[in-house]
Parts: structure tokens; sequence; C-alpha cells
């Protein structure tokens, strides 16, 4: 009887460790593919640049030369390749960009959200000034972060709620709650709001809700913002009523030196 | 008043150097332009050999840094490291944003770096902007003359 059982003990320890050790490859194999995506998203932007630089300066040069010199339709298909190159050469910085932000996270440090927030709102102060924002934010907390990467995801959902306004002039209020382990930030807008249905997708890259005559863009902030969040062990998720505002939420681990939590701190512009 | 001069151009990609050379006849500038395809060509005509015994030396060197054989950084060490030939200005003019490019191409020795812009306009208004400045802001070096 007692053999029995420690033969059967033996089966369940292997079994345990088997499927440890099978995790533990899956992992290693996801995160290896990780990897290997980003280097292509990299090397393929890099690459893609240089025959796409041609392709735009000659059609270019050729719109410059010719224009009113063959006929209309010639006109008009020169003007087609010209923005469409010039478009691809902006979705290809974006990818760059977006490639970029997974290489990046060695440079982390103790980063005072309140200067984050700050770099943003200088970054954006022409578009603040011409459409009469106003911008107010808690004292916030310290995190564990790369500093550029953390403005660049305030810019982001600060630009959108600008971008994305209502008739209305944009009032903006950047919140912060500390949970258990870790920072739930609110960036709330009284903007034109998305609909339910959309509120997932935005997230993905080069997703866009409107047409570029409507709102200029590639559709690569959020994606960018979230790609931040996550390889930070954050969440960013977005609760939105259409024609009242949005709420962009995102949580960051809680670090040691950034244990303070203040009052509300007035920042007007 | 600009200058006149001699502006040797480094780059593979034959798009590319008609693209500068036709933004360069678009100036003021009156000097003439030479065009090679890869570094060892380049280093060649620096130092007239072969086919390029005939060669005048450059007023300035406009240098892609992705180049066949000897590459751009080779050809940039190699003009920088040589008496004769450091004196000679060096405009990196390459696709490439890479901090790492950019810095690397100062350490060699570089006199400027800039990045070959996408847009036409741009395009021409960096390479206006690099004969302005070495051929009308810029004073070169002269060989001193026996009168």
């Amino acid at each position: 009887m007692a053999v029995l059982s420690a033969l059967q003990e033996k089966r369940l320890r292997d079994e345990r460790q088997r499927a440890v050790d099978d995790l533990a490859k899956k992992v290693e194999e996801l995160a290896r593919s990780n990897r290997e995506l980003e280097q292509f998203a990299y090397v393929a932007s890099h690459d893609l640049q240089e025959p796409l630089r041609m392709v735009a300066a000659y059609t270019q040069l050729l719109a410059e030369r010719y224009k009113g010199k063959l006929d209309e339709p010639a006109d008009k298909y020169i003007h087609y390749a010209v923005d469409g190159a010039k478009r691809m050469q902006t979705l290809v910085q974006d990818l760059l960009v977006f490639s970029r932000v997974g290489r990046l996270n060695s440079e982390n440090r103790d980063t005072d959200c309140n200067v984050a927030v700050e770099i943003a709102i200088a970054n954006l102060q022409v578009a603040i000034r011409e459409s009469d924002t106003h911008i107010t934010h808690d004292y916030l907390p310290v995190v564990l972060v790369n500093p550029t990467q953390l403005a660049q995801v305030f810019q982001n959902l600060i630009g959108n709620a600008i971008k994305f306004r209502g008739p209305k002039a944009p009032q903006i209020q950047i919140t912060v709650e500390k949970q258990p382990d870790e920072w739930l930030f609110s960036v709330t807008d009284n903007g034109i709001g998305i609909a339910p249905e959309y509120c997932q997708g935005i997230f993905v890259i080069f997703k866009r809700l409107h047409t570029r005559t409507e709102y200029p863009g590639n559709g690569i902030g959020l994606a960018i913002c979230r790609k931040i969040i996550e390889q930070y062990g954050g969440r960013i998720w977005v609760t939105s009523q259409e024609g009242v505002g949005s709420t962009f939420k995102f949580t960051l681990p809680a670090s040691e030196a950034g244990s303070r939590q203040g009052q509300n701190h007035d920042d007007r512009r | 008043m600009m200058t006149a001069g001699e502006i040797l151009l480094v780059d593979d990609n034959p798009a590319d150097l008609d693209l500068t050379a036709e933004m360069l006849s678009r100036g003021e500038f009156c000097g003439q332009v030479r065009t090679v395809n890869d570094g060892a060509e380049a280093i060649a005509f620096l130092h007239r050999q072969g086919k390029y015994a005939g060669a005048q030396r450059p007023d300035l060197i406009v240098l892609d840094l992705n180049l066949p054989k000897k590459d751009g950084r080779a050809v940039l060490a190699h003009v920088k490291n040589d008496p004769a030939l450091r004196k000679t200005p060096v405009v990196v003019f390459s696709t490439s944003q890479a901090a790492r490019d950019i810095l690397g191409s100062y350490e060699l020795g570089a006199n400027s770096y800039v990045t070959k812009p996408g847009d036409l306009q741009e395009f021409a208004l960096a390479v206006k902007s690099i004969q302005d400045f070495w051929f009308r802001c810029a004073r070169l070096p002269q060989e001193e003359k026996q009168l």
C-alpha cells in the first residue's frame, strides 16, 4: 500500500515537473518570437526607407517638371503616386518608432510623473494655446520607467484629447489613485468620445476611426501607448460616452521611491 | 558670391547621384561635380590612381555611408587619417538617422552629417544648404601658390 502511494506520488511529481518544463519552454519560445518580430519590423522599416525615398523623390520631380504639360489624367495619376509614396513614408517612419519602443526598456529610472506631464504639455504648447485647452493634474507619483517613454504616453493621450475635441474648449484632468501594488492613472477629456464597439480596437497599430480628411494621422499614438505601458507590466483601456468625453486609464507598478501621493494641483493654461 | 570648386559625390545609388547632381545644377554652384559608385573608387579617385590619374583634388567630398566594397565609414577613416587628404571637408549624406551612424561619423572626423530627406523640396533645400555653406559661407583650404 505504502509502495503504491509512493509510486503514485512520484508519477504526480514527474508530471508536474514536465508541465513546468513545458511552460518554461513555451515562454522562452514566445520571447524569442517577439524579439524576432521586433527585429523584423525594425529592419523592414529601415531598409524600406531607401527605395521609398527614391519613389517619392522621383514622382515629385515628375510632378514638378511635367505638371500641366501632359494631359489631365496624367496629372491626377502623378498626384496619386506622390500622395501614396508620402503616406507610405510616414507609415514606415511610424513603424520604425513603434518597433523602437521595445528596445529602450533598459533605460528605466525613478521618474517623476509631474515632470513627464510638464514635458508633454511643453511639446504640445502650440496646440494647447490654439485650442484654448485647460489641463489640471493631481500631484503625481514617482515610477520606475524610461522618462522619455512616459512623457510620450502623456503626450499622445493629451494630444488625442485636443485633436478629438468637441464643440467646447478642451478640459483635461489627469488624476491618480493608489492601488495595492500599482498606480492607476486617468486622463479624462470632454471630447467627442468613442462608441463602445471601438473602445478595444483603437489600441491596435494603424487602426483609425475617421478618414484622413476629418482627422489627420496614421493611428499609431495609442498603439505606442499600449506597447509602452504593457512593457512595464501595466494595462491601458478606455471608457467613453459619445458626445460627452473619454477617460483613458492606465496602470504602472508602484516603485519604492514613488510612495507619495498628493492633492489637486492646478495647472491653468 | 559663390566660389567655384569641385565636389566629389560618393554614392552607389544612381538615382541618388542624379538627384543630388540635379539639385546642385539648380543652384549657383558653377564648379565641377564628379561621381563615383563605391568606396574603393573614391579612394582611387582621391589618390589619382589608375583611370583617375588626371583627376583634380575635390574641394568637398559628399559621402554616402552604405557603399559596396569599402563602405563610407572606411572611406571617411582613410581620408581623415591621410595627411594629404584630411584637410578636405567631408559631408556625410546618408539615409540613416541612427544615432550610432551620426556619432560614429563625427568620431571619425566628418565635417558634418546630413540625413537625406524623404521629401523632394527638403532634399533640394539640404543640397542647397550644403553648397551655400561650403562654397559661399565657409573659406576652404587653399594650397599656397607661388607668385
